[in-house]
C-alpha cells in the first residue's frame, strides 16, 4: 500500500517536472500577453505550477490545454481579487474624511475583506446580501425582510445558511 | 485561498447549533436564562468548544470592519461564471487523468478575450475588424473571432455594437449571443442587454436577425432600425418602436419620458453601488428629464428639486430610500 503510494508520488513529481521544463516558458508568455504585465504573469505561472504540484495528478495527456485550464481558474480568482481591490479603493475614495481608516488599518481591513469575500463567495446573492446587511449594516432581521422583500422566516433561513458556511470555512 | 486545516472537520449539526446561537446573539440581548443555557452549551463538549471558538473568530472578523467601507466593497454582484470556473478548477486538480481528454473536448478550449466594466463604469473597445463595442455599467463580454465568425458573447449587462464590414476574403458573420438567443448583425448599430431570463434588443441602424436559443419551433425574426424587442430562450416579445432612452447611456445620460419612478430608480441603481429603494406609495409617479448616470447623487438631487420626493441615505449613501416629500 505505502509502496504504491510512494510510486504514485514519484510518478506525480516526474509528470510535474516534465510539465514545468516543457511548458513553463509558454505559459508565462501566454499570461504575459493576456495581462500585459510581466510581474503578474510570473506570479500566476508560478501559482499554477504550485497548485498542480499540490494536487494528485499522475498523467496529463494534453499538457498545454491542461495548463491553460488550470491557469484560467487561477486567473479568474486573481481577477476577483483585483475587482475587490478596485471596489475597496473606490469605496475609500467616496468615504467622508472622518470615516477613512489610517493607512495601516486600511491594509488590515482589505485582507479581512478578502477572507470574508472568499467565505461568502459561493452563497446565492440574496443570502449573501441578507447576511451582509445583518453583520455589517447592523440591520434587524425584520428590516432585512422588508428591504429584500422576503418573509422573516426566509431571512432567518438565509442567516443560518450563511453562518454555517462561514463557520465551516473560517480560519 | 482556502486551505485544508489539520484538525478534523466539525459535525454539521454542531455548526448549526453554533449558528443558532450566533443568530440569537445578533438579534437581541440574551435573557439571564438564555445566557446560562449558552454558557452551558459552549462547554458541553470539546466539539462545541471548538465550534464556538470559530464563531468568536468570525465575530472578530466582522466586528472590526468600518460598515460603509465593508458594505460597498463586499456587496458586489457575485459572478456565476467565476463560481463555475472555480468548480472546474477543483475538478481538474482532483483529476482522474483519463477523464481529462474527454472532459477537455466537451469544453470550448479557446482562451477568450474577456472585457468587463465595474458598476458605474463605461468602456469603449475597437475590435480587430474595426467594429466598435461600448460596454455599459457592470457588463461582461467574451470576444471570439476565428476564420468562420466574429462572435461576441454577452455574459452580463449591456452593450452597444457598431459593426464594421469584414475585410477578410470570405466575409464572416458578426454575431452576438446571450443565454436566450443569437443575433446576427446585418450591417448595423444596435444595443443588447442581458436581463436573465430575457434579452432586450434595440436596433438603431440597419437590421438584426434573431434566433432563439431554444427555438426549434420558432423561425428567426428580423428586427429593423427604430424597433426594439425582448425575448426569452423560447419566445419573442412584442416589437415596439425605440424610445429616446435607447443608447442614451453611451452619452452618459438616462433619458426619462414620463417614466414610472420605480422604473427610473431601478435604471439609476444600475450605475450605483448599493441599494436604492422606492416607497411603493410613489412608485407610479411619472417623471421626465435627462439625468447624468456618471453622477447618480446629482441625479437624485435633481429629482428632489423637481418632484415631491424625499431622499434619505444611510451607511454613507450606500443605502438610499425614496419616499413622498
Amino acid at each position: 500500500m505505502s509502496e504504491s503510494l510512494s510510486a504514485n508520488n514519484d510518478n506525480h513529481l516526474r509528470v510535474i517536472e516534465a510539465l514545468y521544463s516543457g511548458h513553463h516558458g509558454w505559459l508565462y508568455a501566454t499570461l504575459k500577453k493576456k495581462l500585459g504585465n510581466a510581474m503578474d504573469a510570473a506570479d500566476l505561472a508560478q501559482d499554477t505550477f504550485t497548485r498542480i504540484l499540490a494536487s494528485q495528478v499522475t498523467a496529463i495527456e494534453q499538457p498545454r490545454a491542461y495548463l491553460s485550464c488550470v491557469a484560467k481558474g487561477i486567473l479568474v480568482n486573481w481577477y476577483q481579487r483585483k475587482a475587490l481591490e478596485r471596489a475597496y479603493l473606490d469605496a475609500l475614495a467616496h468615504l467622508p474624511a472622518p470615516e477613512v481608516p489610517s493607512p495601516e488599518l486600511r491594509f488590515v481591513v482589505l485582507e479581512t475583506l478578502h477572507e470574508i469575500d472568499a467565505m461568502l463567495d459561493t452563497l446565492p446573492p440574496l443570502v449573501k446580501r441578507a447576511f451582509l446587511l445583518s453583520q455589517i449594516g447592523g440591520l434587524k432581521y425584520q428590516d432585512i425582510a422588508e428591504q429584500l422583500d422576503v418573509s422573516l422566516i426566509t431571512v432567518k433561513r438565509y442567516m443560518k445558511q450563511a453562518f454555517v458556511q462561514c463557520l465551516m470555512l473560517v480560519e | 485561498m482556502l486551505t485544508r486545516r489539520a484538525e478534523p472537520p466539525l459535525d454539521p449539526s454542531i455548526l448549526e447549533e453554533a449558528a443558532d446561537w450566533l443568530m440569537r446573539l445578533s438579534e437581541h440581548d440574551l435573557t439571564d436564562t438564555e445566557r446560562a443555557e449558552w454558557e452551558c452549551w459552549k462547554v458541553s463538549s470539546p466539539e462545541r468548544s471548538r465550534a464556538w471558538s470559530r464563531a468568536q473568530l468570525l465575530q472578530s472578523k466582522f466586528g472590526g470592519l468600518p460598515p460603509a467601507l465593508a458594505m460597498s466593497t463586499l456587496d458586489r454582484p457575485s459572478n456565476p461564471e467565476r463560481r463555475a470556473a472555480l468548480g472546474k478548477l477543483a475538478l481538474l486538480l482532483a483529476a482522474v487523468p483519463t477523464g481529462w481528454g474527454t472532459w477537455k473536448l466537451a469544453q470550448s478550449q479557446q482562451w477568450s478575450a474577456d472585457y468587463h466594466t465595474a458598476v458605474g463604469q463605461r468602456r469603449e473597445l475597437t475590435l480587430a475588424d474595426g467594429s466598435r463595442i461600448t460596454l455599459n455599467t457592470d457588463s461582461a463580454i467574451d470576444v471570439l473571432f476565428d476564420t468562420r465568425q466574429r462572435l461576441i458573447n454577452l455574459r452580463a449587462g449591456e452593450i452597444l455594437v457598431q459593426t464594421a464590414p469584414d475585410s477578410s476574403a470570405q466575409p464572416r458573420p458578426f454575431l452576438v449571443s446571450t443565454r436566450e438567443g443569437r443575433m446576427q448583425a446585418l450591417g448595423t448599430r444596435f444595443t443588447v442587454r442581458e436581463l436573465e431570463p430575457r434579452t432586450q434588443l434595440a436596433v438603431l441602424e440597419g437590421a438584426v436577425q434573431v434566433e432563439l436559443a431554444d427555438g426549434r419551433q420558432t423561425a428567426p425574426i428580423i428586427v429593423n432600425a427604430g424597433q426594439r424587442t425582448d425575448f426569452s430562450a423560447q419566445a419573442f416579445g412584442q416589437l415596439n418602436p425605440t424610445d429616446s432612452n435607447v443608447g442614451a447611456w453611451t452619452r452618459g445620460m438616462l433619458m426619462a419620458d414620463k417614466m414610472r419612478l420605480a422604473d427610473f430608480v431601478s435604471e439609476l441603481a444600475r450605475y450605483r453601488r448599493g441599494f436604492v429603494r422606492c416607497d411603493p406609495a410613489i412608485a407610479d409617479l411619472r417623471i421626465s428629464g435627462a439625468f447624468p448616470i456618471s453622477d447618480t447623487q446629482r441625479s437624485l438631487n435633481m429629482l428632489v428639486q423637481t418632484y415631491p420626493v424625499l431622499v434619505t441615505g444611510h451607511l454613507s449613501g450606500y443605502w438610499v430610500t425614496l419616499s413622498a416629500a
